[in-house]
């Protein structure tokens, strides 16, 4: 099992040893000096693979997809509810609690796969070399 | 403003550029452990002029930018450094044609603006809060305090999908812009947790429909830990409807765009 993880208990910060991809791009692509302003800068092409994690601006997708979670939720501790709303709660609680473990691995999965990816090299090199720099001996 | 091709020269792959990660102090030094960009990664060179250094490595510039790993090893060398010196990050993929123009395009003319923000971020850093609703227990949020969504869910039940369509439309809207409230008074929440704690913060636009906050923050050195556990308390008050991740240290990316377009000085 890949699932298995201490990373993602809830209620607990979460604190990943390196960022996501996507968590890259956010980071790098956007933000930082941005020296082509004032120094002609040869800049080389950058492939469109940045592209695919950028945000999701909503629209009728992501109503639809909303739409289709509130349907999939369990019925509430909620005085106000209808008869038929109680009913379908009572039908759907089984299938809530399969959605939610689903859910809970396929984050804790995303999780584990980006430190497997980001964590061999990085741990090579700080227990072999240190940091990649530091600071020189004159104050 | 159109990029100059020119500079490049030839396009056969043995024309190199000098790649611009960050600018330093001219007194860090760094060590063989540093990797560049490249396969295999290059070495990281500086170029100092008046005070200051830029970390840069050379590349190939037949050669196309933006792989996971040229994304990977630039945000890697950037936050090693941090760890020990301040460092002004530069975004991702700017190349210049010789560690000459480096020199006398980019430190020479700056110096002055550069030292000054290497001493603003020293013994400092950035981390990014970001946190994630929990899907189920925020669209159970939405559904407690919005009528309209409830009748609107009542009106969909157990009706075919090709009748409800608009109908679906609508609450997934409703849903959409009542989450975007949340997040709206969550980052508020967030950053009044950190700023009596941080240096300065800045608020990123989302990049997930179900982002509850998106926040980076510079941090002294001597603050991370109360940050991190008043972050702590947060993911546990949150626990039921959001996750809370903390990303960081990191180099200043988000705190060091005021002022570079100021250039003219």
């Amino acid at each position: 099992m890949t699932v298995t993880q201490s990373g993602s208990n809830r209620g607990a910060l979460d604190r990943p040893s390196g960022s996501s991809l996507a968590e890259v791009v956010d980071t790098i692509l956007d933000k930082g000096l941005v020296i082509d302003a004032y120094v002609r800068v040869s800049l080389v092409g950058i492939e469109l693979l940045t592209i695919d994690a950028r945000i999701v601006v909503a629209g009728v997708d992501t109503y639809l997809r909303f739409a289709e979670a509130v349907n999939r939720l369990d019925i509430r501790n909620d005085d106000t509810k209808s008869l038929p709303e109680f009913l379908e709660g009572a039908e759907e609680s089984g299938a809530e609690k399969k959605v939610k473990g689903a859910a809970r691995g396929a984050l804790g999965a995303a999780g584990e796969s980006v430190r497997d990816f980001l964590s061999p090299q990085e741990e090579r090199r700080r227990s072999h070399h240190g940091d990649g720099a530091r600071r020189g001996g004159d104050g | 403003m159109a990029m100059e091709p020119a500079a490049v020269g030839t396009d056969d792959m043995t024309t190199t550029g000098w790649y611009v990660y960050g600018i330093v102090d001219s007194d860090v030094e760094v060590t063989d452990a540093a990797h560049g960009i490249g396969d295999p990664p290059a070495p990281v060179d500086q170029v100092v002029a008046d005070g200051v250094a830029a970390l840069v490595s050379e590349i190939p510039t037949g050669r196309p930018l933006g792989s996971v790993d040229d994304l990977l090893a630039h945000q890697r060398l950037l936050d090693a450094v941090v760890t020990e010196a301040p460092v002004l990050p530069v975004r991702f993929g700017a190349v210049l044609d010789s560690a000459e123009a480096v020199a006398a395009e980019l430190l020479e003319p700056h110096d002055d603006e550069f030292r000054e923000a290497l001493d603003r971020l020293r013994d400092t850093s950035q981390y990014v809060v970001r946190a994630r609703y929990h899907e189920p227990a925020v669209i159970n949020e939405v559904l407690d305090e919005n009528r309209t969504a409830r009748r609107l869910r009542e009106q969909i039940a157990g009706q075919p999908e090709e009748a409800t369509q608009d109908l679906r439309i609508q609450l997934g809207e409703l849903v959409s812009q009542a989450i975007e409230v949340k997040r709206s008074s969550d980052t508020q929440a967030v950053l009044e947790l950190a700023t009596p704690l941080t240096v300065a913060t800045a608020v990123r636009d989302p990049s997930h429909e179900l982002d509850a906050a998106h926040v980076a923050v510079l941090v002294s050195t001597g603050d991370q830990e109360k940050l991190i556990n008043a972050l702590r308390e947060l993911a546990r008050q949150w626990a039921d409807r959001a996750e809370v991740r903390l990303l960081g240290p990191m180099a200043p990316y988000d705190f060091v765009v005021a002022g570079a377009d100021a250039g003219g000085g």
